[in-house]
């Protein structure tokens, strides 16, 4: 079966070419086929895993040669899948959320008069994204990188006809390109270093032991270069400003690319190579500052929005910061952790929260929502199951990765770490009741009339919720539990290092916060009893206007980017009109007005040419007769 | 007994001056055209000349060339004439200035 693992990727692009060319033959077929495709490379997908989890442990690393692809004099590069845990725990998550999504897409994309080019996009999304992960090789993995990006374009601009889509798909794509820049260096950097790029002989050359193999100063160029292209596809700060407008794209592209998948590809490639990261001082410190720093401010932002799926992007973005936090503290495993299970409850609340648009026609303001719980008793549940995953209540999943990770902090980071994190926690909890008290709880503000969604897209959230459910008591119950001892041939052992406080008292702290949380929002959102409206309004508008702009950093880059940068290109542009056009232009009306004086010679009168002709002919004689 | 050369010459550059006038003052195509033979046949004069006095055939040839030249000019020529006067019902040469800027 390992061998199989080529048709992971080749199922979902057959998928794409068929659906891109008889899109509009198949009509609804479409979406039933491009789900087919996507549940078969899960099938393969967990085949692969049985047949890997039967090997030793230690044993557990296979290549799986398809072609050669690029053979210079010096330089190879072949397209080689690596299945290995980690690999195996990614394709699982992409294939499994993704074929939820696929499904769920049919019925939420019903009536689109593009709906064949839509699963054409999403089949080739993950087709790329099993490529990033099951790639041997670093140029491979950037292929996949590249090639999810751009279906992140597409996706995101699916609907160009509006303005709004059609910018945001061109900010994400722009904004990327920076951190993709960067990694791009990185790579070949490595190869500079190392003379190759496949991740056997990198990250098993790169490690302590082989430390005079690169000095430190080039391993920390190489790692923090990578990180920058983990930053731009991530969303962390400070190349995070793409992914709240990215919302502008159909919801279920947002649960798999903006949610479960792509975004998380940044934690990926730092725990993927986590070799590089050790082998320099400083490089993951700083991934562990990123990841802080972005949870905190995402965290406060999030609480600002009124846009239901804005609150989603932030979130998305704290939580990834959650998972670069983990990486920095080489807590990978709990790193992936966080992003199986994340997976499962932010994809879930991205469905959900596109039944409630779907229910409402396509109103996405919390301020018009409100005691949705009566009218889409499915989706109510279902968003709150995910909402309290993400919370980190026991049992749901998200408090066993997250508690995971805030643990670790408190071992080995000291107490201001372990506070911030407590913190980033607590806003976690706080801005998703918020979001669930506005939207659910209470009165009904909408306008029209709500009601529940199809079955095709019910069935997928309720699979989902059970994963948001289980998932985590499933995959760590234990802090050297199932997955983290799974990844244990790819990351190392998880460190039990001593200090800070016991599991449960952590375990008691964190449960205390979350529900505080959820207790302050529900004061203030919930119970009716507070009018908010009023308060930001009045004295908290200016602190509401600070979170809802996302702390003012698009419009700081407004200030430093883009406006230096239009009045730079008007400036060309003058001189471009002026200068360079006005040099040919003036050469133009020079030539011209040269020949409209000599124009006038020509008289249409016979005898004045015959005159010239004698005056020249004249003129040509003495001129011989002087020089003879 | 043989006329001097110079009689030739001098004979030749009167009627070449003669064409010449002819062709900058009259106005009449026609007229205009018999000038200009009168200019071409000048020089033909002079030509065969200068081609005695050399005792060399080369500018006899070259008079000959000049002749059919001539003669398929005066056709070209008296062609334009026909169909200008036709048009026009006149042959000064002053009247037909309409190829000018």
């Amino acid at each position: 079966m390992i061998d199989l693992v080529w048709l992971v990727p080749a199922l979902p692009l057959a998928g794409a070419v068929v659906t891109l060319f008889a899109g509009k033959r198949l009509g609804k077929t479409a979406g039933w086929l491009a789900s087919a495709l996507v549940a078969c490379a899960f099938v393969v997908a967990t085949g692969v895993l049985l047949d890997l989890v039967a090997l030793p442990a230690e044993d557990r690393t296979r290549v799986v040669h398809l072609f050669d692809w690029i053979r210079v004099r010096i330089f190879a590069a072949n397209v080689d899948l690596l299945v290995d845990p980690l690999s195996v725990t990614m394709i699982l998550v992409v294939t499994g959320v993704g074929t939820l999504i696929h499904v769920y897409a049919i019925g939420y994309m019903e009536g689109d008069p593009r709906f064949g080019r839509f699963f054409a996009y999403l089949n080739l999304f993950v087709s790329f994204m099993l490529l990033l992960v099951l790639a041997d090789n670093y140029l491979l993995l950037y292929v996949g990188w590249e090639g999810v990006g751009l279906c992140s374009y597409l996706l995101i601009g699916f609907w160009f006809e509006r303005p709004a889509a059609a910018s945001a798909a061109k900010k994400a794509f722009v904004t990327t390109r920076i951190g993709d820049t960067a990694m791009l260096v990185g790579i070949a950097l490595i190869f500079v270093r190392f003379g190759t790029l496949d991740f056997g002989s990198v990250l098993h050359g790169a490690g302590p032991v082989l430390a005079p193999v690169i000095p430190e100063g080039t391993a920390t160029a190489i790692s923090l270069l990578l990180l920058a292209g983990a930053i731009g596809k991530s969303a962390q700060v400070p190349l995070h400003v793409w992914l709240p407008d990215a919302m502008e794209g159909p919801t279920p592209v947002s649960a798999l690319i903006h949610a479960a998948t792509m975004v998380t590809a940044g934690v990926y490639l730092v725990v993927r190579s986590h070799v590089l990261f050790e082998a320099s001082e400083v490089a993951l410190v700083v991934v562990l500052i990123v990841g802080l720093v972005t949870a905190l401010y995402a965290g406060i932002s999030a609480i600002g929005q009124d846009d239901i799926k804005r609150v989603l992007a932030y979130s998305t973005i704290s939580q990834v910061g959650f998972m670069f936090f983990a990486a920095g503290m080489k807590a990978y495993a709990a790193a992936i952790f966080l992003l199986v299970t994340h997976a499962f409850y932010k994809a879930l609340m991205f469905l959900s929260a596109g039944a409630v648009m779907h229910g409402l026609a396509d109103e996405a303001d919390l301020k018009r929502m409100g005691g949705l719980r009566r009218a889409m008793p499915v989706t109510a549940t279902a968003f709150s199951i995910g909402a309290l995953a993400l919370a980190g209540v026991p049992p749901f999943a998200g408090f066993f990765s997250k508690d995971q990770i805030v643990a670790e902090a408190s071992r080995s980071q000291g107490v201001g770490v372990w506070a911030l994190a407590l913190v980033a926690a607590f806003l976690s909890a706080l801005y998703i009741a918020r979001l669930v008290f506005l939207a659910f709880a209470g009165e009904r503000r909408s306008a029209t009339e709500p009601h529940e969604s199809p079955p095709v897209m019910i069935v997928p959230l309720g699979l989902l919720a059970v994963g948001a459910a289980l998932s985590g008591a499933a995959l760590g119950l234990t802090v050297d539990g199932g997955l983290a001892r799974f990844l244990e041939p790819v990351v190392g052992a998880v460190l039990g290092a001593p200090g800070g406080l016991s599991e449960a008292a952590l375990a008691i702290v964190s449960v205390v916060l979350a529900l505080s949380a959820v207790a302050f929002a529900w004061i203030v959102w919930g119970s009716g009893k507070v009018d908010w409206l009023a308060l930001r309004a009045g004295p908290w508008n200016s602190l509401q206007r600070f979170m809802n702009r996302g702390m003012y950093v698009d419009d700081a880059y407004a200030a430093v980017v883009e406006k230096p940068g239009k009045a730079a290109g008007r400036g060309l542009r003058t001189f471009d009109e002026r200068v360079l056009d006005g040099a040919v232009n003036g050469l133009g009306a020079l030539v011209r007005s040269l020949a409209a004086a000599g124009r006038r010679i020509q008289t249409g009168v016979v005898r004045s040419y015959a005159a010239a002709f004698l005056l020249g002919a004249v003129a040509i004689l003495v001129y011989v007769g002087v020089r003879l | 007994m043989s006329t001097p050369i110079a009689s030739f010459v001098v004979l030749s550059g009167i009627l070449f001056a003669i064409g010449t006038a002819g062709v900058l003052v009259r106005r009449n195509a026609l007229v205009i055209f018999m000038s200009v033979e009168l200019q071409l046949n000048a020089v033909n004069l002079a030509l065969v000349a200068f081609s005695r006095m050399h005792n060399e055939l080369d500018g006899q040839i070259l008079a000959f060339f000049s002749m059919v030249v001539a003669a398929a000019e005066v056709v070209v020529g008296l062609a334009i004439i026909v169909s200008v006067y036709r048009r026009r019902r006149t042959a000064d040469v002053d009247a037909v200035s309409e190829l000018r800027w």
